[in-house]
């Protein structure tokens, strides 16, 4: 078969864009947002029991800058959103986004006069996690599906998803 | 709203309410008692006075202010009128560590004179607390070192825990300047 079979069985061959995929998806670097109870679920996620690091992604940084996944856990109030768009603009690309759970995702039962409805008016998201709070079974999920739209990227930027589209 | 059944006058008074009537005949308009949580509700005039008294006294010793809110009865008919129609109550709750007892004193505030003293010059914790009453009520804490709203943005308009302030704020979510802020 090809090249392959010139070089022996030590040596796979594979794309660019699988390859750094690989490893970006088994290796999400995750930038914790807890405002609220969610955060409580995603501690447990992260905790032994439930063991986000079988999912490649249990180096939590507490600097935006070091990250490359958003986990919004918790309501986001007006005064907060600056701060939440802050963090999300030091996120160097690629960089991906969870809103977990109801108030994040819609402002939940809290429709109130403080409350940001929705933080996806702000910033990008790209998995919605319903659920007040989500379980832990389901922010694994949200992962999951984080990673399967890791692997739809390319490194090259003629290749990237919305340059195809337009 | 249940008040608890009021103290009778056979009965044994409380030892603070013995010793703030010795002391400030005129201050006390209502004592009740909710199942032990024992609330004086008192006069504004001398509030300052007798909230220091209430902490400096070595037998009552109310060492710690456990919180300071406020209540707006502008839709408590029945609570108005109890209170010569004084639209919101400031409510302080104390504790003595010593003796191990709570108390909840009460002062009804009118709106056309919306301030009290501030008691941060008593209990420091009062400062951050009374800043909240301002920022929910509008209440204005006399003396205050540093009146500034604390959980909403500095330049918000109004005071949302009152009665008559929509539920879903009156456009600030729309209006709210998410670019500009010191973050």
């Amino acid at each position: 078969m090809g090249l392959e079979s010139q070089l022996g069985d030590n040596i796979f061959t594979t794309t660019i864009d699988k390859f750094v995929n690989w490893g970006r998806k088994n290796s999400l670097w995750p930038m914790p947002f807890g405002t609220a109870c969610c955060a409580i679920e995603m501690m447990a996620t992260l905790a032994s029991k439930f063991d986000l690091s079988r999912f490649g992604a249990e180096a939590i940084r507490f600097s935006p800058r070091q990250s490359d996944l958003l986990i919004v856990s918790g309501r986001i109030s007006i005064k907060m959103m600056p701060v939440l768009k802050k963090i999300y603009d030091q996120m160097p690309d690629p960089k991906w986004v969870i809103s977990m759970g109801a108030c994040a995702s819609t402002g939940g039962v809290f429709d109130t006069y403080t409350l940001v409805q929705g933080v996806d008016g702000f910033i990008p998201v790209d998995i919605y996690l319903p659920g007040c709070p989500p379980r832990p079974e389901d922010l694994i999920d949200a992962v999951i599906q984080i990673q399967h739209i890791v692997e739809q990227e390319s490194v090259s930027p003629k290749r990237q998803s919305g340059a195809i589209a337009s | 709203m249940s008040e608890g059944q009021e103290v009778t006058a056979e009965e044994q008074q409380p030892l603070v309410v013995q010793k703030v009537q010795e002391q400030y005949p005129d201050a006390i308009l209502d004592v009740s008692d909710a199942r032990g949580e024992l609330t004086i509700t008192v006069r504004k005039e001398g509030i300052y006075e007798l909230m220091a008294f209430l902490k400096s006294d070595s037998e009552l010793a109310y060492n710690f202010l456990a919180d300071v809110t406020a209540v707006d009865y502008s839709l408590m008919e029945d609570v108005l009128m109890k209170h010569d129609y004084a639209r919101f109550t400031v409510v302080y709750h104390l504790l003595s560590t010593e003796r191990k007892e709570r108390l909840r004193v009460k002062v009804p505030v009118h709106e056309k004179e919306l301030s009290i003293p501030s008691m941060a010059s008593i209990w420091k914790v009062a400062n951050w607390l009374e800043r909240e009453t301002y920022d929910m009520f509008g209440i204005t804490f006399d003396a205050h070192p540093d009146l500034r709203r604390i959980l909403m943005p500095d330049d918000y308009e109004g005071y949302p825990l009152r009665k008559d302030y929509p539920l879903r704020g009156r456009g600030e979510r729309e209006t709210f300047n998410f670019e500009e802020q010191n973050v």
